[in-house]
């Protein structure tokens, strides 16, 4: 056997709680990103997202386009297809062609949706491909009637015909605009939702495994339980920060690129708003999941102990979804301000508009608190239960070993 | 000098320790043995903070173990723990950075080690897939790869084969000639006699023997005398004053020699029962003092 050389000027340095912590994060991270389970999440949470894009984007310009070929130039007739468009809310494009022949190709090329045929005395003809899809035909139909009554009216005398306006008084002009606000708030909370789960999750399984394999005790050797926690809640947190970011990255510029929302600015609002949630939502989670995870010692026993934590995170969820609904009312109201339901429902009624600053700032203050305790107690609960090990340790038995 | 001293613990009211104090010089092999539940484990884990003591304290160099200095000690849990998916290498280098190498020094050590315990080759493997004697070497690994100044392991040798015996005994006097006191529980005796200075033998909390083996011998020779007579008549040392029979089989006794009774008288009565062919006192060996040691005092004493 060989024997290892000593180095000079790399003796063991006494780390302090920020090295140790940066340590234990920075495992936790490079351990998680190569796990299965992540990438599979991650992918799939991806690919949800992509879906959804993409449906609202195959939803949304289903009708709204029409491509037309127009044979003899007739100003009139462009005019009132123009008109008719817009009327009809349907992106109109017109296309000078020189003859019949040159519209068939058009059309067989799929450069023109359909190609209208006007010459003087026949009826106006459209060629199509195959059939004329409704907004197709209703534009044209409706361009052609108005230009043959116009020319109607010329020929009998009538040059000017006054045709009352309707004049439309909107009650809320900015309903769509908050309809698509709070679209994007549950879209928000779902990834929210689904993150904390996993992250939740991920943390306390972190916990479980290293109490199944009892590296925990080498690890206490080495540093404090709180150090422990933090590196380990720190280090998810971070790498659930980086996945929601991304994802409301993703999402929103999806959502702007494909001109899916008519204010983008709003948008963006609601998503830093679910990302800052996200942040609360999680330092609590995490650290009641890791807290809840340290009294058992096997990955099968993790059920029954993260289940009420996650019963709660799920009514959350239903009740963040029914404020979008009614985000005045009191379920919503009250619900806003409860540590662990407020960040599930907060951001749907602060999408929603309907909130006021100091309501945010109670909500923040509150889950702060929460947060403060959860993690001075849990924190207690979690250095008593670590070392241990066989069957379930109760919350009071932790609680007296940590003293002890 | 390592010193454990004075430590004191109990469970509720199960008194796991009661007193437990010995002291382990630099460079110097202790072997810690004692049945199950003696309280060895406890005695490592309050070295290592794991447990408060209620009383007693374990100091290196004069000072109290704490966070700080206990980075410099190296330790192998009785339970072993390792991160199963997590790669050989990589593990070893998380504790070295643990116990506070920089991440150059900690990668360099890392290899080092691996290399040095033979698992070269498996240093990119989870750890979970390794044979179980594979992944002791990786544990040991851990605990050495700091460069210790102290090392204590718990049952360091259970579960290996005789082969991973010797090349665990091997490192562990190579660390002991560089100057580490080393502390180790065992239950392979003949392993704690061949290897180890000195040797505690610890029975319901407390120490019952500390001392070098040759030092325990003393104490326990010139109690026990093997006499060999192969043709001798059955129970022929009955009755011989001071003298009780331990075993007898096939013309081998063992006889037991209270304080002040006559070796020759015994050696007389066993040349009348035939020809004698050994007669020596017995150097006892460590199972037989840690029998004598750990062995539940009669009732009546514990009455008294």
């Amino acid at each position: 056997m060989r024997e290892p050389t000593r180095e000079r000027g790399t003796e063991p340095r006494n780390p302090g709680s920020a090295a140790l912590v940066r340590l234990v994060a920075a495992r936790e991270i490079s351990a998680r990103v190569r796990d299965k389970n992540f990438i599979i999440s991650s992918v799939v949470i991806l690919l949800v997202l992509v879906g959804v894009l993409g449906f609202q984007v195959a939803v949304n310009s289903g009708n709204d386009q029409t491509r037309i070929g127009i044979v003899h130039d007739d100003v009139a007739l462009e005019e009132a297809l123009d008109a008719q468009g817009a009327a009809l809310h349907v992106d109109v494009t017109l296309l000078a062609l020189p003859d019949e022949a040159a519209a068939r190709t058009a059309i067989e090329n799929g450069d023109i949706d359909g190609a209208l045929l006007t010459d003087g005395a026949q009826a106006p003809r459209l060629l199509v491909e195959q059939s004329a899809d409704g907004s197709l035909q209703a534009v044209v139909q409706g361009a052609v009637a108005q230009v043959a009554v116009a020319q109607q009216l010329a020929a009998a005398g009538v040059a000017r015909l006054d045709v009352p306006e309707v004049e439309v008084t909107a009650l809320d002009p900015n309903a769509d605009e908050h309809g698509q606000r709070v679209v994007t708030a549950i879209i928000g909370i779902g990834v929210l939702y689904s993150l904390l789960i996993l992250f939740g999750q991920f943390v306390a399984q972190g916990v479980v495994e290293e109490k199944s394999s009892r590296v925990v005790e080498l690890l206490l050797a080495t540093m404090r339980p709180w150090q422990l926690l933090a590196g380990k809640i720190l280090g998810l947190g971070l790498l659930g920060l980086a996945q929601i970011v991304f994802i409301a990255a993703v999402g929103v510029a999806g959502a702007i690129a494909f001109d899916l929302v008519d204010i983008p600015g709003e948008l963006v609002g609601t998503a830093v708003s679910v990302v800052a949630w996200f942040v609360l939502g999680y330092a609590l989670y995490a650290a009641i999941f890791a807290v809840a995870a340290s009294l058992v010692s096997r990955q099968e026993d993790l059920g029954t102990v993260v289940m009420p934590t996650s019963l709660v995170l799920i009514a959350g969820f239903v009740v963040g979804i029914q404020a979008s609904a009614n985000p005045d009312g009191p379920l919503a109201l009250i619900t806003s301000f409860i540590p662990g339901l407020s960040p599930l429902v907060m951001p749907v009624r602060m999408a929603a508009g309907s909130v006021a600053a100091w309501e945010i700032a109670l909500s923040v203050v509150l889950m702060l608190a929460a947060i403060v305790l959860v993690v001075r107690l849990g924190g207690r609960i979690y250095s008593g239960a670590l070392l241990r090990t066989g069957g379930k340790t109760k919350i009071r038995e932790a609680l007296k070993a940590e003293r002890a | 000098m390592l010193e454990f001293d004075g430590l004191h613990k109990s469970f509720g009211d199960n008194h796991v320790l009661d007193g437990v104090g010995f002291t382990v010089a630099p460079g110097s092999m202790f072997g810690f043995c004692g049945s199950n539940g003696a309280g060895k484990t406890t005695t490592m884990r309050i070295a290592m903070g794991l447990v408060r003591p209620d009383a007693g304290d374990v100091r290196w160099r004069g000072r109290s173990l704490d966070q700080a200095s206990r980075r410099r000690v190296g330790y192998m849990p009785e339970e072993r723990g390792l991160y199963p998916k997590m790669k050989v290498g990589e593990q070893v280098t998380y504790f070295a950075r643990l116990h506070g190498l920089d991440a150059g020094a900690a990668g360099r050590a890392s290899d080092e080690w691996v290399e040095r315990l033979g698992l070269g080759a498996r240093r990119g493997d989870a750890v979970e897939k390794l044979s179980l004697g594979n992944q002791q070497r990786v544990q040991l690994a851990a605990a050495l790869v700091s460069r210790p100044e102290v090392l204590i392991l718990d049952e360091p040798f259970s579960g290996l084969d005789p082969i991973g015996v010797d090349s665990l005994a091997e490192a562990l006097l190579g660390q002991a000639r560089e100057g580490v006191p080393v502390v180790f529980s065992s239950h392979q005796l003949d392993l704690v006699e061949r290897l180890c200075d000195s040797v505690g033998i610890l029975a319901r909390g407390r120490m019952v023997a500390a001392g070098t083996v040759e030092e325990l011998r003393r104490r326990e020779a010139g109690r026990l005398l093997r006499v060999v007579v192969p043709d001798s008549a059955a129970r022929w040392a009955d009755g011989l004053p001071g003298v009780r029979v331990v075993s007898e089989r096939a013309g081998d006794t063992l006889l037991e020699l209270a304080d002040g009774a006559d070796d020759q008288s015994v050696l007389a009565a066993a040349v009348r029962t035939g020809r004698v062919t050994h007669f020596a006192w017995q150097q006892p060996t460590l199972v037989e003092l840690f029998r004598e040691a750990v062995a539940v005092p009669a009732p009546q004493e514990v009455a008294a």
